[in-house]
């Protein structure tokens, strides 16, 4: 049944290529702008080196303070974290690292800015990164104060030329570093762990930030297994509001541990930022709404090219109907011809976008991406296209079913 | 003739109803694109309010203090050591001959972190303003044109009030025609006030500059103020930057010159370099980048609709044959057939416009975030740009076929009856 439908499907697509040709057109744009969204959040969200176990993971990637008329927010501060979220429930290691920290290395007269990451020793186990030469810095280092550091490639490149880098020593922002490790790029759409240059949080200039409980510094904590992760947010709530705030001006502090979807909707318009709950479904479901309305217009552009080609065929559906063939074989046959269309449409996107993703990756929009045609995004893409095509194929076929046999067979009604 | 070809549209409802939908799609997407757009041109016009040539902006980061220090004498004097350093390497900074000026500033043009305020006037009116706390030798280094009075200067030392500098904008806002040279800002007291902080002195306006539109030619203009930054006195706080203008012919080799100059003034201070130009090349990609995304993505949307459009009213004329072969016969020139095709894709054009615009006329009325802003003009030009490119290319769509329509011979026609 389904090899008829296919071989009908070819006939009506070669019978008049032009309309073939701009049914597809539309719909392999869309589907190339669909996926090429669903590649780069695919690029940014999925579990992958240095974030693989990221399933298990919650972060503080901010702090919002309220009181009756002022309001701050920024990073969480260190000593948030250190008094705070320490031994909570559920939690196998907790690291705590600054933000972002611009560094800036001058070899003769040419001026190097890196981004500076200082975190603590466990940020080593609960990110994996990559190690190209030597291994990370710990505990003692951190607890020593010891000016040792773990560069990127990139860094390697820049400041040794690519060559061999352990051992040796490169100023930053006025502080001499030793090399002890290398690591591999990370994307810049992995913006928790992403950094040119790492070093331990001690050899920060001056000891202020002990003090903090805002500003600078996040947290992550790596749970013991995914159904820890409600017990660690819960608990650490439960402490953040039992806290007292340093400031009378504040009533409240909101800085909950959270997944990184959760923390991006956080920033977003609709988030509600003075209340701990997860933000994540709000933003998914404007994201949902917003990719609706995008396919709104190919389908609308879609579905009238297929209508106003009813009439091919008129005398196919007039003898299926005479013969007695019920409605809703008919529109089973032209949904599926219309998925079979959108599928063919998706597989043309699907090159492109491998192509738009590729130059996207050249032009260093995004640092350090690497945006792929994966087997995930693979999957995503013949999904939307199904979807797109049951989305654009429902109306027409019902008209096309609907048509009368009589009039079918005497070449369409006389609308 | 028009009721004839109302009733043959009506017959294709259907049909019709959906190209109009399609063309009311189009119509939304063509607005966003030309409210954008425009609101760019538009901006771009009017003046930026300063020049960046040859000048650089250092960051400066200082080590924070704890958080709600309680001791009041410990934090004063942790302030006192700061602004005493800011000093410091302002004087530094006059030393090195490539150095032409040097002004200590809260924010600056192209940097992106905004410090925004507001206050209500005498007469209720609630304004906002973009605010500024800048050293004396700001305004000149940024060859600030001034419109009226002048920017800070030493004999502001001896001034009672708040000396103030602010934008030809809120000088229209607040004052209307008249000149706001040496007039008081006429604000309410503050209600939020905390009791034990003193109360604002009034705020003297000295000088009216042209604009600092702080993010860029695209940015919206709005109102602006800058107080008079005196790093002498204890609550002005201690500014996050500091600009400087070096003399011509002075290259990057001078940055790390002139950062280990800084870095010798105060080893836990950091200091990060950049010149304006890079600052600008950014600040003009927030803007740019998301517009091309936006035009790239609905130039594509339109070829896809045109092509539908033009290959639904191609069939739809094969389709309609022995009508048009009827009306020739019945001695209709081409020419009238023609444009029959024309008005009906103009009538389907028109009322998918005026739902659109419907639509859109609504965005006023609802609520939006604050920064973003609708100019009544630049929205009724959106409007009527967008509609007449729209009808430009449901006409263009129709050409062809309606061509193809008025070269049907009419023997032809009624023979395929």
């Amino acid at each position: 049944m389904l090899r008829h439908y296919l071989t009908m499907t070819i006939a009506v697509l070669k019978r008049r290529p032009f309309y073939t040709a701009i049914s597809l057109f539309g719909i392999s744009f869309t589907l190339l702008v669909l996926m090429v969204f669903t590649a780069m959040a695919d690029h940014g969200l999925a579990p992958m080196a240095p974030e693989s176990r990221q399933d298990r993971m919650l972060g503080v990637h901010s702090a919002r303070m309220y009181g009756p008329q002022s309001s701050w927010s920024s990073e969480g501060g260190y000593a948030l974290f250190d008094k705070y979220a320490r031994n909570l429930p559920g939690v196998e290691t907790l690291t705590i690292f600054s933000g972002f920290q611009t560094a800036t290395t001058y070899l003769g007269d040419q001026r190097i800015t890196s981004n500076l990451k200082r975190t603590d020793g466990a940020f080593w186990q609960v990110f994996d990164f990559t190690f190209l030469e030597g291994g990370p810095y710990g505990e003692a280092d951190v607890k020593d104060a010891r000016f040792v550091a773990v560069i990127t490639r990139r860094t390697r490149e820049r400041l040794f030329g690519g060559a061999n880098a352990m051992g040796k020593s490169f100023e930053a922002d006025g502080q001499s570093f030793r090399v002890v490790g290398v690591v591999e790029n990370v994307s810049e759409m992995r913006y928790i762990p992403a950094s040119d240059i790492y070093a331990p949080l001690t050899t920060a200039k001056t000891d202020a930030y002990k003090r903090d409980i805002m500003g600078g510094y996040h947290a992550v904590a790596l749970a013991r297994s995914t159904d820890d992760l409600p017990l660690i947010r819960e608990e650490f709530n439960a402490r953040v509001a039992r806290m007292e705030l340093p400031d009378k001006a504040y009533k409240a502090l909101v800085a909950p541990f959270e997944t990184r979807w959760d923390s991006i909707a956080r920033e977003s318009p609709f988030a509600d930022r003075t209340s701990p709950e997860r933000q994540g479904p709000k933003l998914t479901l404007f994201l949902v709404i917003a990719a609706l309305v995008f396919v709104t217009l190919p389908t609308v552009n879609l579905v009238n090219v297929t209508v106003s080609r009813i009439l091919e065929r008129a005398s196919e559906i007039g003898v299926r109907k005479a013969f007695g063939a019920p409605t809703r074989s008919l529109v089973a046959q032209f949904v599926v011809e219309n998925v079979m269309l959108t599928l063919a449409g998706g597989a043309i996107g699907l090159v492109l976008s491998a192509l738009v993703l590729r130059a996207l990756n050249q032009s260093g929009l995004f640092a350090f991406s690497a945006f792929t045609v994966n087997a995930r995004v693979f999957g995503y893409g013949v999904l939307l296209a199904i979807a797109f095509g049951l989305f654009s194929g429902v109306y027409p076929a019902w008209r096309m079913a609907r048509l009368h046999p009589v009039e079918a067979l005497k070449g369409g009604p006389s609308r | 003739m028009t009721r004839h070809l109302v009733r043959l549209i009506w017959n294709r409802k259907r049909q019709n109803l959906l190209l109009t939908i399609e063309i009311f799609c189009s119509f939304l997407v063509v607005f966003v694109v030309a409210l954008v757009g425009l609101t760019y041109a538009v901006n771009a016009r009017q003046p930026l309010g300063f020049d960046i040539d040859r000048v650089w902006v250092i960051d400066v980061g200082r080590p924070r203090g704890p958080i709600g220090e309680t001791d009041k004498a410990a934090t004063a004097a942790r302030e006192a050591a700061e602004r005493e350093v800011f000093t410091g390497l302002l004087a530094a900074l006059r030393e090195l001959p490539q150095v032409e000026r040097a002004a200590g500033s809260f924010t600056g043009p192209y940097v992106n972190s905004t410090w925004g305020s507001g206050a209500t006037l005498t007469d209720g009116r609630q304004i906002d303003y973009l605010y500024n706390r800048v050293g004396d030798d700001f305004i000149p280094l940024l060859s600030m044109p001034i419109v009226a009075g002048r920017g800070f200067t030493r004999e502001d030392d001896a001034a009672g009030d708040d000396p103030v500098v602010i934008n030809a904008a809120m000088a229209r806002t607040v004052f209307g025609d008249a000149s706001p040279i040496g007039k008081v800002i006429p604000q309410k007291p503050d209600p939020q006030r905390p009791p034990d902080r003193p109360a604002e002195k009034p705020k003297r306006v000295v000088g009216v500059i042209e604009d600092f539109r702080q993010h860029g030619v695209y940015s919206m203009p709005g109102n602006v103020l800058f107080d008079r930054l005196r790093i002498d006195v204890p609550d002005h706080g201690v500014p996050d930057r500091l600009l400087i203008r070096v003399t011509p012919g002075t290259s990057a080799a001078f940055e790390p010159i002139l950062i280990r100059r800084l870095q010798r003034e105060s080893a836990d201070w950091s200091f990060d370099v950049s010149t304006m130009d890079k600052l600008r090349e950014q600040s003009v990609k927030t803007y740019t980048i998301p517009l091309a995304v936006l035009a790239v993505l609905a130039g594509f949307l339109l070829l896809m609709v045109m092509l539908g459009l033009s290959g639904v009213v191609w069939q739809s004329v094969t389709q309609r044959l022995r009508e048009f072969g009827l009306r020739r016969a019945a001695g209709a020139s081409g020419l009238s057939v023609r444009r029959q095709v024309q008005v009906e894709m103009a009538v389907m054009t028109t009322f998918a416009l005026i739902a659109g615009i419907a639509l859109v006329a609504q965005i006023p009325f609802l609520p939006r975030p604050r920064e973003l802003v609708l100019v009544p003009g630049i929205f009724v030009g959106a409007v009527a740009l967008s509609a007449a490119a729209i009808y430009c290319l449901t006409l263009a769509c129709g050409w062809y076929p309606s061509r193809l329509a008025s070269r049907i011979p009419p023997a032809d026609a009624l023979r395929y009856e």
